[in-house]
């Protein structure tokens, strides 16, 4: 699965689990949220990851955080 | 002009389904369509033919057959089919097509377009889409001795919505007198009233999604990035652009990826943010918690890097296949990718 601030492009080439990233900066962080905040978003962006790899999905689907 | 065309057992008269498993055979003139394709200009100087059963189940012995005897004409254009809607046909001819392509001969083949032929030929081939059966044999041929003739006299070949082949995957430079504004804007209001057209169609291919891991327990997980996380200092030099090559790093004893130990080179992007907490290009700081909790098995030892800049899509396209590969090999059945 492909985490990605651009998955409309992702969609465009064919991947089939995107999960839509924070920013194309820092996919997996928010530097304006504090530390420990920002913690806990990433932990929950790879759990939401791997619900992702453990869904079955239709062609080019794109997941939210939440 | 000399031309070399290929056909199957049946179109070459040798039989039907019992003569499949027919070697490869050389013969004088055209046989079958062939005489279809000389009426119409494109007379063959010689037919190879095989059965499509041998050609499917001895590739190896029957391909180099028949490109030994290719080399051996050197004909200005290979004609293969058409195949219509036989997936063996259209495969051997896709086959064909390719190789004879990738030798420098311009070659031209028809068959149905959700034929595996179309894939294999990879865009090697100039290929006339086709109804499913020998129907369509009237409208086809001209098509196909129309552009025989004009490639093996080396002239220009039209954009496959003028020829009517199908997008070989390829993009040309062309001269228009009117400005990209001025297209845009014809695309745009086009769309508006329902007509979906594009100048560049898409060149990427299509996977079926791969089937949901049903346990992450017991999964290996592997961590993947195009952003350019490398070492600090990026030891071993990965290109901030056009990276030629992808990378991994040990992460065995690494529970996340420090700033001033890691840092991304990648030139696409301010990586200014990145380099703050690299963990926000490649979580390996979450995914060690989660290893932790128990979410999935465990995490692979090493974490694959390359810098996804200016990347064509066929160097991006090996480069996966290549890291698919080795992560197969290391049991890995599950992978988080993160692109910038």
């Amino acid at each position: 699965m492909f985490i990605t601030a651009l998955p409309t492009i992702a969609q465009m080439v064919g991947t089939n689990r995107i999960l839509r990233g924070v920013a194309i900066t820092s996919p997996t962080g928010d530097p304006s949220l504090a530390a420990g905040d920002e913690h806990d978003l990433r932990v929950a962006i790879v759990e939401r990851a791997l619900e992702m790899l453990g869904t079955e999905v239709e062609p080019t689907t794109i997941w939210e955080l939440a | 002009m000399t031309i070399v065309h290929y056909v199957n057992q049946f179109f070459a008269g040798l039989g039907g389904e019992e003569a499949a498993g027919h070697e490869p055979i050389r013969l004088d003139g055209p046989q079958g369509p062939g005489r279809a394709l000389a009426a119409a200009g494109a007379a063959p100087d010689v037919t190879l033919a095989c059965g499509d059963d041998h050609f499917g189940e001895h590739e190896p012995e029957a391909l180099p057959t028949l490109l030994a005897w290719l080399e051996e004409v050197r004909p200005d254009v290979l004609i293969c089919g058409p195949a219509f809607g036989s997936g063996r046909y259209g495969y051997a001819c896709g086959v064909l097509a390719r190789e004879a392509g990738r030798r420098g001969i311009p070659v031209v083949a028809a068959m149905t377009p959700d034929s595996p032929g179309v894939m294999a030929a990879e865009g090697a081939a100039y290929v006339v889409p086709t109804g499913s059966n020998v129907a369509a044999m009237r409208t086809v041929v001209p098509l196909m001795a129309g552009l025989a003739v004009r490639l093996a006299a080396g002239e220009p070949v039209g954009s496959p919505e003028d020829e009517g082949y199908l997008p070989r995957g390829l993009r040309s430079n062309v001269r228009s007198d009117r400005t990209g504004a001025e297209r845009a804007i014809e695309l745009l209001l086009a769309k508006l009233a329902g007509d979906v057209r594009t100048e560049v169609g898409p060149t990427g291919d299509r996977v079926a999604p791969a089937p949901p891991v049903p346990d992450l327990t017991g999964v290996r997980l592997a961590l993947v990035t195009e952003a350019g996380c490398v070492p600090q200092g990026n030891p071993n030099q990965l290109p901030t652009r056009h990276a030629n090559v992808w990378l991994k790093y040990p992460i065995e004893d690494v529970d996340s990826l420090a700033s001033g130990t890691y840092e991304s080179v990648h030139a696409g992007f301010d990586t200014t943010v990145g380099n703050a907490d690299p963990n926000r290009l490649v979580p390996l700081d979450a995914a060690r918690e989660l290893e932790r909790r128990g979410a999935f098995g465990s995490l692979h030892d090493a974490f694959y890097t390359t810098s996804g800049v200016d990347t064509p899509v066929a160097t991006a396209a090996k480069f996966g296949q290549e890291i698919a590969a080795e992560l197969l090999e290391a049991r890995v059945s599950a992978v988080v990718l993160t692109g910038t």
